[in-house]
């Protein structure tokens, strides 16, 4: 049943879809630090922000408002993305990528079935940082949250830009991970640069939980479909870069939105399948994404 | 097909005088206990209607403690299946073929049922009180007669919607969010078949995957419709997020959402704006539900929770899964009485359509759980409720969801 | 060791295997036979993506998409064009196989991780295709019926689940002996050439492309084969059968089974059998642990006993099961060779 076009819809389909891709944004956002600081591609960041905003949950129930148990959800992210780094994917950095996707693979397993067993199933409320109300733009009802979700990823990347250019730490990191040898013979401990990075990028996944979950209602399983779609658009942002990671999320979101309500054929249910096929296109066709430098090897 | 199954229960037998056991002369039936099977998501999207199984088994054992049934204590083996129907008939076979049950009981999931109701069927084996609401588990006993429903049906539900509507709002414009599969499918074919003649009030409807992550996209659709009358037949999460939209777009339809995202824990969650004034059916008792809180039967759910539960949180009190399972129970064990002490599985399958219960705790009082031979869905009785002030409030008289 | 004596030395351990196999029906209940085909057809599928990630080393996290592609090639042609089902098995196998040339031949442009993920991105949306072409494949309810059946043709006087075990044993047997043959030839050593160093590879004379995508067409049709088995043991499939979990579980089998070898497998077959249809076991043994009080019913056990393996099996034994049999076996094998 088609739906006569109206350009009030058309600007709430286009909220709606920048706010979708301020969700994969953020999660890309964690993604792409971690590979940028360890060559990695964290199959587990889903899991990984969805037990951090579970802890949160269960500091909040305990009485403690959001923004005191914000810090502290926060610091036990970082703590156990170094953890991670340092006991399970230490020992396999060198091994082939098949071993290391697996060990990752395992990794989200692994913390999944933990959140089943501490929390159990089903939905649960989660309150965010921003306030539910709705602001009226032009007759266009956009939520505060969903402006929040934006605002937030796009805070963050300028944080992060200013963290790796002008911090000491920053260059570490980056020195670290472009090139390990000539970084330990300038001093750099190359070493906790990667821990650092998992930390970071823990961190940067609980935001991302955080955030989502007032929207789309906590569960244990509340990231597994966004992890593709984060995958894409950090594909499309290009792998090594926080800035294309959260304008890539942007435009997926909005895209794949948009394809899926004005083009009937993809509808609800074809939306992954088009990530896919937006992946595949651009693997093939630009690897690098938009403003990634990453170079597919040819063969 | 036969010679297969006399090949399997004479291997069965031998196995079993192998180790030494008594050959059951029916299975799964000795003469101090009865072992029934289900197979039921205990893990992945669906693992909150797990509850149904757990309740389902605390009142077993509740049963048991007071001198079970006619002697016998029963014993209720589930297994998980993700929500995979391929699990559920793996589940299926091991617990009829390997752990020798009576029959397998209160099966959640359309898929999964039909994905096992072959097996059981070919085999004799009872499939009882089907926890899912398509219509063709009552209805097609002729080619099944081993197997028969418990809920009222997903389109009947609907129906009872279309009616409503039609006596009730003016001018009606109706939107509707449905889950794309049977589920929300069969909902919204009740729904066109109550509205009759005024199928066309239906202005738009969205289906939704449940591979989504979220339906605020969809929702703006359906309100662009300018619908005055929402029909959120959605699952879960969805129904939250459906309920989130409705308040952030500023929308004020008259929501109708389906009964099994109507749970009070559910309903609580959502900015209320949007939730007041909802209507949904009813046919067991909310726990969560202020009218019920002092009802026996809520107290007895209650108690036996805290007795059998492990883990029990203050969340799980309120919980209707369990009461669902507990009035599935219920049923199950007054079969079990009418079927006597000669329990055999033909004899509990005469008493499941031949029942007459008119006094189970967990469902609404005037509720009377009837079935005959031709007639296999045994809750067939619905009152409308409306949602209130942190609660849902029944209204108006008992209505039939008893599938023409 | 020579490899003549070498050679003599696996085609006994086949026989004995077969012989096994061939006896052990007789040895166990009805029922664990049809639980042992089901791990036969996981083994199945594991030999074809051992050839693809342990030999030529091109990661997939997508083969319950050729599983699902097959199992719902036999559902169709049993259930709407009334084939035999067992007839439809090497057409299910084929068809999987076209497959997995579709899949290969872009893939020769994706190294490593970039193929995990398109081949992740394929297992995510198989199942929504199977969803939303619902005339061909009977959408979100799936296909059944009375053309699909594990029950046996012509009449034989056995059971279903022995005659699934024979059909399955009998079909592992074979492909084992392909795989074998494949990796003890010239394409085997192509692939690890492959897997090693794809330049080196390619300066030796190795065609890339025609191996690389054989390695595809290859493993899509083994797991496609054992898609079909799969559909025939259940008697339905449905997209829900063939989530991500299963092309996961599938690669935590080949993990723990041993990348590069083939009767490691066994072992990894077996895992994610037992871990997905007898979690309530592990569960029951975790319990018994003093420090733990879990309730077995628990959802997510199954999950972290799964991912913890998969953890410590590549930290600490990332030749998995087949390497560790190897370990085992040489100084077995020295001895022969210096006694001879």
């Amino acid at each position: 049943m088609t739906i006569a076009f109206t350009w009030t819809e058309f600007f709430q389909q286009v909220a709606a879809g920048i706010r979708d891709g301020g969700i994969y944004a953020s999660l890309a956002l964690a993604i792409v630090i971690i590979y940028r600081s360890t060559r990695v591609i964290n199959f587990a960041q889903g899991e990984m922000a969805t037990f951090t905003t579970f802890v949160a949950l269960s500091l909040m129930n305990h009485g403690l408002s959001f923004w005191a148990a914000f810090p502290i959800v926060l610091a036990i992210a970082f703590a156990g993305g170094v953890a991670i780094e340092r006991v399970i994917i230490r020992p396999v950095e060198g091994a082939s990528t098949v071993t290391i996707v697996i060990v990752t693979l395992g990794l989200a397993l692994l913390l999944n079935g933990l959140t089943n067993v501490i929390w159990g199933g089903g939905e649960r409320q989660f309150h965010g940082p921003f306030s539910t109300r709705t602001l009226d733009v032009g007759g266009v009802p956009i939520s505060v949250q969903d402006i929040g979700i934006v605002a937030v990823s796009i805070v963050l990347v300028g944080l992060l830009a200013l963290f790796f250019r002008y911090t000491k730490l920053g260059l570490g990191m980056r020195a670290a991970a472009i090139n390990p040898a000539s970084s330990r013979l300038a001093g750099v401990r190359v070493g906790w640069m990667l821990a650092f990075g998992w930390g970071l990028a823990a961190m940067l996944g609980a935001v991302s939980g955080m955030m989502i979950a007032p929207v789309v209602f906590l569960d244990p399983n509340m990231m597994q479909t966004v992890l593709l779609y984060a995958f894409a658009a950090a594909i499309l942002g290009g792998l090594d870069s926080p800035l294309g990671a959260v304008v890539g999320g942007l435009l997926l979101g909005l895209t794949i939105d948009l394809l899926g309500r004005y083009v009937d054929p993809i509808g609800s249910t074809l939306k992954l399948p088009v990530a896919l096929a937006l992946i595949l296109v651009l693997l093939l066709v630009k690897p690098g994404g938009l403003f990634g430098s990453v170079a597919v090897r040819r063969v | 097909m036969r010679r297969g199954l006399v090949i399997c229960a004479v291997a069965a037998a031998v196995v079993a005088g192998a180790a030494g056991a008594r050959p059951l002369a029916t299975p799964g039936v000795s003469s101090n206990s009865i072992e029934l099977g289900g197979s039921i998501p205990l893990s992945g999207e669906a693992s909150a209607a797990g509850n149904v199984a757990r309740g389902a088994d605390y009142y077993f054992k509740y049963v048991n403690d007071h001198g079970g049934v006619l002697g016998r204590k029963i014993s209720y083996k589930y297994l998980d299946d993700a929500y995979d129907p391929a699990r559920a008939v793996q589940n299926t076979i091991r617990l009829v073929q390997q752990d020798q049950v009576f029959g397998m009981f209160n099966t959640l999931g359309t898929a999964n049922n039909l994905a096992i109701r072959n097996f059981l069927n070919d085999n004799d084996v009872p499939q009882l009180f089907v926890a899912a609401g398509a219509t063709t588990f009552g209805r097609d006993y002729k080619k099944y007669p081993w197997t028969i429903g418990y809920i009222p049906t997903y389109a009947e539900e609907g129906r009872i919607y279309g009616h409503y509507i039609l006596a009730s709002v003016k001018r009606p414009r109706i939107a509707v969010l449905y889950q794309n599969d049977e589920y929300g499918r069969d909902l919204l074919s009740g729904l066109q078949k109550g509205l009759g003649k005024k199928a066309s009030t239906i202005a738009a409807k969205v289906g939704y995957d449940p591979t989504s992550s979220d339906v605020q996209g969809e929702v703006a659709r359906l309100k662009a419709s300018k619908a005055n009358v929402f029909m959120v037949f959605a699952f879960g999460k969805f129904s939250l997020q459906a309920f989130n939209a409705v308040a952030r777009l500023n929308w004020h339809p008259q929501i109708f959402v389906n009964d099994v995202s109507s749970a009070s824990s559910l309903m609580a969650i959502v900015p209320q704006s949007a939730a007041n004034g909802s209507i949904s059916i009813v046919f067991g008792k909310d726990p969560a539900a202020p009218l019920w809180a002092k009802d026996k039967g809520v107290r007895l759910f209650q108690s036996i929770l805290k007795k059998y539960g492990s883990g029990v949180s203050s969340r799980d009190l309120k919980d209707g899964y369990y009461v669902a399972g507990m009035a599935s129970a219920f049923t199950m064990v007054d079969a079990l009485k009418k079927a006597g002490k000669n329990l055999t599985r033909a004899g509990i399958v005469r008493a499941a359509t031949h029942l007459n219960e008119k006094n189970n705790p967990f469902l609404l009082p005037s509720i009377v759980v009837k079935t005959s031979p031709t007639k296999r869905f045994p809750v067939t009785q619905v009152r409308l409720q409306r949602w209130k002030g942190k609660a849902w409030h029944p209204f108006g008289k008992l209505i039939s969801a008893q599938p023409g | 060791m020579t490899p003549r004596l070498k050679l003599a030395l696996e085609i006994a351990a086949f026989a004995a295997f077969a012989f096994v196999l061939s006896i052990l029906p007789r040895l166990i209940s009805d029922f664990h036979t049809r639980e042992v085909a089901i791990a036969g057809m996981y083994y199945i599928a594991l030999l074809g993506l051992g050839i693809l990630t342990g030999y030529s080393g091109q990661i997939s996290l997508g083969h319950g998409a050729f599983m699902a592609i097959g199992g719902y090639a036999t559902a169709i042609l049993s259930v709407d064009h009334g084939m035999s089902p067992t007839w439809t098995i090497p057409l299910a196998g084929l068809i999987a196989g076209a497959s997995g040339v579709l899949v290969g031949i872009p893939a020769l442009r994706l190294a490593g991780i970039y193929l995990a993920i398109v081949t992740f991105g394929i297992a995510i949306s198989v199942p929504q295709l199977l969803k939303k072409f619902e005339g061909f494949t009977g959408g979100t309810t799936g296909k059944y019926g009375e053309g699909l059946t594990s029950r046996p043709p012509f009449g034989l006087d056995t059971s279903s689940n022995h005659w699934l075990y024979y059909v399955t044993a009998g079909i592992s047997l074979v492909l084992l002996a392909v795989a074998w043959a494949i990796v003890r030839q010239k394409p085997g050593r192509a692939l690890q050439a492959i897997r090693d160093s794809e330049v080196a590879a390619a300066s030796s004379g190795v065609s890339l492309p025609l191996y690389k995508t054989f390695a595809f067409a290859i493993s899509a049709f083994y797991a496609g084969v054992a898609g079909a088995l799969y559909a025939i043991a259940n008697a339905y499939v449905n997209p829900d059968t063939f989530q991500v979990a299963l092309s996961v579980y599938l690669v935590v089998g080949l993990a723990v089974g041993g990348l590069g070898s083939l009767a490691g497998l066994v072992v990894g077959a077996g895992l994610v059998y037992f871990l997905q249809f007898h979690a309530d076991t592990v569960a029951g043994w975790l319990d018994k642990l003093p420090i733990l009080d879990l309730d077995p019913k628990q959802p997510g056990i199954p999950s972290v006993v799964f991912g913890a393996v998969l953890i410590v099996v590549m930290l600490l034994l990332p030749t998995g099961a087949g390497g560790l049999l190897r370990r085992l076996l040489r100084p077995l094998t020295t001895r022969l060779y210096t006694r001879s």
